[in-house]
């Protein structure tokens, strides 16, 4: 434990950095998700037709490649264009936070369109006609019966989509974000400890994924609640 | 900024020698986490705390910590260790190939065995007291009844996870093997072209993630044979 002396804040802030980019991710993922969704639920042929490849391309590359082509490709985008208005600039990044948030967004969030898809369409019927028969107008029906219907369908799928998102985070550290096991490479450097360094990162992960099971298992219960009392 | 074939044509070659490499790893780990996966599933539903527990807790830390994480810590943090170095195991761990080839089989491996464990427990009551009723024994029953069935039941998502294996060994490029991924990386490096490279190599990860797919799919058909009429 000595040589873990001096590293701890950095561990700590790396572990902000983490859940920072949980956060924008989930937001992101769940906006991805909804939207892929519902055109794959459209009758639109062109809006199906796009989210299916938006499902198939990002289901089928690595994790790490989505990144990588994220990074440098906005990279090297963004320099050209800088470049036009003045040619002294060498290179220019969006900063690997967001490059990285949007990345692993956009993967989970092709695995979340099939999740919502299905729990939209696992929604009773009857429910959405008995509103009907209340005369409540299409929003009320979303907002009212269908959201609060579907959600409960789609936690459990949807909890291992977080876990994903925040054990994707470690892969950001290749481009450079700060997280712990960005800090953890660090420390090594210094320390020359790998073994009890990239353990503490693995603790650190751990203790996210726990967390997350734990909210995950306790929001099941809220949303089964009525199933419960009348057992 | 502009989108050069010629590059393409070039690299795609170089990039496609790596896909022995990228197979291999695939294969390896897939079979020796399969195997893993069905030792842990049984200590898993034996039912004797002292061997659920360990099943339990190695699930736990395989599936809640990051891939690249755990690839770190077999690749760098073992050879740290006095007693790997000095133990029989030690030319598994001093080559990255053998690094990769653990981590993945080890994660994979925890992943396999609860999907391996949904397919048993969703196997019919009914069948196995028929068994039962038939004097078969608690093996004779595993053997012939649970295991066909659990098999088909847990084939679809063991598909899934045999293309995120695929996708896993993606970041083997990470500790200095050349698979496809790895070559990709080199040659952005020396032409800095990400996506000219990256692209044609997210192509050839979906044309393998298709083909594999389209096979479980065509196994899946073949052992649900009898369902269709």
């Amino acid at each position: 434990m000595d040589i873990l002396v001096g590293w701890w804040d950095d561990y700590f802030w790396g572990s902000v950095v983490v859940a920072q980019v949980f956060v924008c991710s989930l937001i992101l993922m769940i906006i991805f998700g909804l939207i892929g969704a519902a055109a794959k639920l459209s009758d639109n042929f062109i809006a199906q037709k796009l989210a299916n490849g938006y499902t198939i391309v990002f289901r089928g590359t690595p994790e790490i490649l989505v990144i990588l082509l994220l990074y440098f490709g906005s990279a090297i985008a963004l320099t050209s264009i800088a470049q036009i208005f003045n040619p002294d600039i060498k290179f220019l990044d969006v900063p690997p936070f967001w490059a990285g948030t949007i990345a692993i967004a956009l993967i989970v969030g092709s695995y979340a369109t099939e999740t919502f898809r299905g729990a939209f369409l696992g929604v009773n019927p009857g429910s959405i006609e008995a509103a009907r028969a209340l005369g409540m107008s299409n929003l009320q029906t979303f907002i009212y019966v269908r959201v609060p219907e579907m959600w409960r369908l789609a936690l459990p799928a949807f909890g291992n989509h977080m876990l994903s998102l925040v054990k994707d985070t470690a892969l950001i550290s290749i481009i450079g974000l700060n997280e712990t096991l960005f800090v953890a490479k660090q420390a090594i450097g210094t320390t020359g400890e790998p073994f009890i360094m990239y353990i503490v990162v693995g603790l650190i992960y751990l203790g996210f994924s726990t967390i997350i099971t734990l909210s995950v298992m306790g929001l099941e219960r809220f949303g089964q609640r009525h199933l419960v009392s009348s057992q | 900024m502009s989108f050069d074939f010629t590059l393409i044509i070039d690299a795609v070659p170089k990039i496609l020698l790596g896909i022995g490499l990228t197979f291999q790893l695939l294969v390896v780990s897939a079979v020796l986490g399969l195997v893993l996966a069905i030792g842990i599933m049984l200590m898993r539903i034996s039912g004797k705390w002292y061997l659920s527990w360990p099943a339990q807790i190695y699930i736990y830390i395989f599936r809640g910590t990051p891939i690249l994480v755990q690839i770190f810590i077999v690749y760098y943090g073992f050879p740290q260790l006095e007693f790997i170095r000095e133990s029989f195991i030690w030319p598994l761990f001093r080559d990255p190939f053998g690094c990769a080839i653990v981590a993945l089989t080890l994660n994979t491996g925890a992943y396999v065995s609860e999907i391996l464990r949904g397919g048993v427990m969703g196997v019919d009551r009914g069948i196995l007291e028929a068994g039962t009723a038939l004097g078969l024994s608690v093996r004779q029953r595993f053997i012939h009844l649970t295991s066909p069935i659990a098999i088909r039941l847990a084939l679809p998502a063991y598909g899934n996870d045999v293309i995120s294996l695929l996708k896993s060994t993606a970041l083997a490029s990470t500790i200095t093997l050349a698979d496809m991924t790895g070559i990709a990386r080199t040659i952005v490096a020396q032409t800095f072209a990400p996506y000219e490279i990256f692209i044609s190599l997210a192509i050839i990860y979906m044309i393998l993630t298709w083909i594999l797919q389209k096979s479980l799919g065509r196994v899946e058909r073949h052992l649900g044979r009898y369902m269709q009429k």
